[in-house]
């Protein structure tokens, strides 16, 4: 029954046309890779400090790779059986919530081998070059590999089994590899060399990053490590982190495979406008502005497309932006707070470092979840064919869609705004850079948004939009960091510089002086990039755009 | 045979849609094969035929979703190719498929189509009401339109069609999925309203209810037209001959009254005996004269006839006989002058 399971599992992901062309990219990738840093001159190089640059690249390429392409396919697996109910037809079957579990763990892990197995060439070329340790390194580096693919299809099974549609299920999936990857490491980069609780946490979040860990097992020191030495067996950390949260999401998946997955009524559409008296006015006071209220029409002078955006996005109601605007507010003045109280000192620099680092991580996780699937979910939910019957144009439907991407992003940036003023008040010299900043953050938004909709409307899907647009962009966000990440060796700085000039964050980064990115100068090359690239994604959305509404 | 109910409608008024020579080809496959129709004002066409017949095809060019190879489509004088835009102010066209939004109420989302419709909000609630209460959907109006049932959805979905007061409905598969109560409930919606003047295009599998509602048919095959009129005007293009069904008192006079049926009619006829209803059923192009005489010689052959009628030619019979491919036809075992046994 399990190879039942896991056959089929691996028949619908292997078959594909695309599935073939990822695979043969990928060999390519990693010899592109490989082939760059080898070596070209005519000595030898005893000491293998050469193949350890390369390893480092190798490695990180290759854990970037299974971040950014593994884990939509466990983020889709049981929410699309769901939606084209067939998880109703397995459940009936005789085989157990285990076995359907492990079928589609083993079919995931089974793509996850397949894609490090692509990678063995490049791996045996580094081997080939001397200075590494078959077990000590490519070993141990495959063995991170498998735990992170582990990690990440277990956690995406769960997401899976809680979602309700395919592409929630993506952008939580993504959410949580950021977060889990990135993120983690943050509390550990402010509160390194310091003592208490936040540094101890910080230390324990970062044992849940498989970046901590690869950069422990390529030998990069810890994550800009600003000068400190540590000791911690991260790889270990990690291994122990990633089966202990793999056994307790997996225990939890099978868990809620069973009936219980569909034993919901429909909602029955409550509306507080029928409610008591008392009941209206406690949610009043709860939500402020009440998502159960029943909505006034559309006015005449608001793009409907934008209205309905906002009203079929879970959290596209104004008490859910109300919030997120709270929470952006509170902690870029309590980050500036920090600095003034004089409890941290950490410097201007590095609080404007934090609040970059946060919006950014905001507009890059937000924005494509927001803006890929503008184009492809009205395809998919067939809403499109409904909307060419009516008398708007296609102008107007593509700008009403934009607007309702761009409302939310500029209510975000906004936010944070105050945290800024806090700062130029303390440190009026700083004022050209924040605009500078505050330019870079716009940019980014901009480009943010017109990519990950040009590239979601090249999809029928949502989900695959989704996935693409956050790939993209991340790709883009995380792959000159690699080059940051190996600054000074293999890299040096006009490679690193140029880089860093198509990243948004770098670019940000480096305007606010933020050490370890002060010495490059991005701007306006960056703006330059970002600016013409999204004018590039605003043609091809609208070309797509028209090229799909046209009659045929 | 079942009928239109709506006899008046025979009095309907100029045409609304007219339909030249429309070609639709997608290379060398021909969607559509130079298709002729009309439809006055306030009465219904059901456009029925099997799946790939070119149906779906008609519909997306009347409403300007696919451009045709040649020919030309046009509703109340407005050309559906040069001029979609007003084309879309006057028909209103639900697809087969709901089109749903997450998240979104009914209110919400009659709302949303009557601004992309640019109907001015007052305008708008008022309509939206009344439409709600046409297609009786007002008490939903707060349910998450994801979360109806499929025939709660083809209620909004027909409300969502009449947002804009249109003059041609254009529907496809309307009561496809509903069970009998709202099947009948919505034949009777659409009935109201074509009484109120508007002109409504059906196509369905459930042949029955078209018969019930429409006042022209037409069938196509292939992407042809194959037959066009009333359905009594269908049974007759179907087949020049008629089906006559005897019942007799006994089963065991079936053989008997078979062999004088074969006798008096044409030679070669299908003459099928049922001994399970007591009856022999045979097809014929005799007049009633001559069955007169077929009635005759069973009474004289001291055949105990109780009923001896003509059974009509239905649509769902009309239906098969076009729609059943050319090629199961020839594979067919043709019965020649001998007995089929049911």
């Amino acid at each position: 029954m399990l190879n039942a399971m896991a056959q089929r599992e691996m028949t619908t992901m292997l078959r594909r046309r695309r599935m073939m062309a990822l695979q043969c990219g990928l060999v390519i990738f990693f010899a592109i890779l490989v082939a760059v840093r080898w070596p070209t001159d005519a000595r030898v190089a005893l000491t293998g400090t050469r193949s350890q640059q390369v390893f480092q690249l190798f490695g990180y390429g290759l854990l970037a790779t299974v971040l950014l392409l593994l884990p939509v396919f466990p983020a889709t697996s049981i929410v699309r059986e769901k939606k084209q109910g067939t998880l109703e037809l397995l459940l009936n079957t005789t085989m157990g919530s285990w076995r359907i579990f492990f079928g589609k763990l083993f079919a995931v892990m089974a793509l996850a081998g397949i894609i490090l197995a692509m990678s063995l060439p490049a791996a045996s070329a580094c081997y080939a070059m001397g200075g590494l340790s078959l077990y000590g390194d490519l070993w141990r580096m495959y063995q991170l590999l498998l735990l992170v693919a582990l990690l990440f299809s277990v956690l995406g099974l769960l997401v899976s089994s809680y979602s309700n549609s395919i592409d929630s299920a993506v952008r939580v999936t993504y959410g949580l590899v950021l977060c889990l990857s990135i993120l983690s490491l943050g509390p550990h980069y402010f509160f390194q060399g310091t003592k208490g609780t936040l540094a101890d946490l910080g230390e324990i979040l970062r044992g849940v990053s498989p970046f901590a860990a690869m950069m422990s097992l390529t030998g990069a020191g810890d994550v800009g490590s600003q000068g400190i030495i540590s000791q911690s067996n991260l790889l270990g950390r990690f291994t122990v982190s990633s089966l202990i949260i793999s056994a307790i999401a997996g225990l939890w998946t099978i868990s809620r495979l069973n009936h219980k997955i569909f034993d919901a009524s429909r909602p029955a559409g409550t509306i507080s406008d029928d409610q008591a008296l008392g009941v209206r006015f406690f949610r009043r006071l709860f939500f402020l502005v009440d998502p159960q209220r029943r909505s006034g029409g559309i006015s005449s002078l608001v793009n409907p497309v934008m209205v309905k955006e906002f009203r079929c996005r879970r959290f596209g109601r104004l008490h859910w932006l109300l919030r997120l605007v709270a929470i952006c507010a509170v902690l870029s003045l309590g980050l500036t707070y920090a600095t003034t109280a004089g409890t941290l000192d950490w410097g201007v620099e590095t609080i404007g470092g934090i609040m970059v680092v946060m919006q950014v991580a905001l507009v890059v996780l937000i924005t494509p979840s927001l803006s890929a699937g503008l184009i492809s979910s009205e395809r998919e939910s067939r809403g499109w064919q409904l909307l060419q019957t009516t008398p708007m144009s296609i102008g107007r439907i593509v700008w009403g869609k934009l607007l309702s991407v761009i409302l939310p992003l500029l209510l975000i940036l906004c936010a944070t705004l105050p945290g800024y003023v806090v700062m130029v008040y303390i440190e009026p010299g700083m004022t050209g850079q924040v605009w500078k900043v505050v330019i870079c953050l716009g940019i980014t938004a901009v480009f943010a948004m017109l990519l990950s909709a040009a590239v979601g409307s090249l999809f029928s899907r949502t989900a695959a939009a989704t996935a693409a647009a956050y790939g993209v962009l991340l790709s883009i966000c995380a792959v000159p960091l690699l080059f940051w990440l190996g600054r000074d060796a293999p890299f040096g700085h006009g490679t690193v510089e140029k880089a860093l000039s198509i990243n948004p964050i770098a670019a940000a980064l480096s305007v606010i002086r933020m050490p370890g990115f002060q010495n490059y100068s991005l701007i306006p090359a960056n703006w330059w990039f970002l600016g013409g690239t999204s004018v590039v994604c605003l043609l091809v959305l609208l070309t797509q755009t028209y090229r799909i509404s046209r009659p045929r | 045979m079942t009928t239109s109910n709506r006899p008046l409608a025979a009095a309907a008024g100029a045409p609304v849609l007219v339909i030249e020579n429309l070609t639709k080809q997608y290379g060398s496959f021909t969607a559509l094969n130079d298709l002729n129709l009309t439809l006055n004002a306030g009465q219904i066409l059901g456009l029925i035929g099997p799946n790939g017949a070119g149906k779906t095809t008609t519909i997306k060019i009347l409403v300007g979703l696919i451009r045709p190879t040649s020919g030309k489509a046009s509703i109340a004088g407005v050309d559906c190719v040069s001029d979609a835009s007003k084309i879309k102010r006057m028909v209103g066209y639900m697809p087969d498929t709901f089109g749903s939004y997450d998240n979104m109420r009914v209110r919400e989302y009659l709302d949303f189509f009557g601004a992309a419709f640019g109907i001015a909000p007052r305008i708008r609630a008022k309509r939206i009401e009344e439409v709600m209460e046409t297609t009786g959907t007002a008490y939903m109006k707060d349910r998450f339109v994801e979360s109806l049932s499929h025939g709660m959805q083809q209620r909004v979905g027909l409300a969502r069609t009449m947002l804009h007061d249109p003059k041609v409905l254009i529907l496809d598969e309307p009561v496809n999925g509903l069970d009998p109560q709202a099947r009948i409930e919505m034949r009777d919606l659409l009935i109201q309203l074509a009484d109120r003047g508007k002109t409504l295009l059906v196509t369905s599998h459930i042949l029955p209810e078209l018969a019930r509602i429409c006042d022209r048919i037409a069938i196509m095959t292939h992407g042809k037209l194959r037959a066009y009129g009333t359905v009594e005007e269908i049974g007759r293009q179907v087949s020049q001959q008629r089906t006559i069904e005897s019942t007799l008192v006994s089963a065991e006079q079936v053989p008997a009254a078979a062999n004088l049926i074969r006798q008096a009619i044409e030679p070669g006829a299908d003459v099928v005996e049922v001994p399970a209803e007591a009856t022999v059923r045979f097809r014929t192009a005799k007049s009633e004269a001559e069955l007169c005489q077929v009635l005759t010689r069973l009474i004289q052959g001291q055949i105990q006839v109780t009923q001896f009628r003509e059974v009509q030619t239905d649509l769902e019979e009309a239906f098969m006989s076009f729609a059943r491919p050319q090629e199961a036809i020839a594979a067919k075992p043709v019965v020649t002058g001998g007995t089929t046994h049911a």
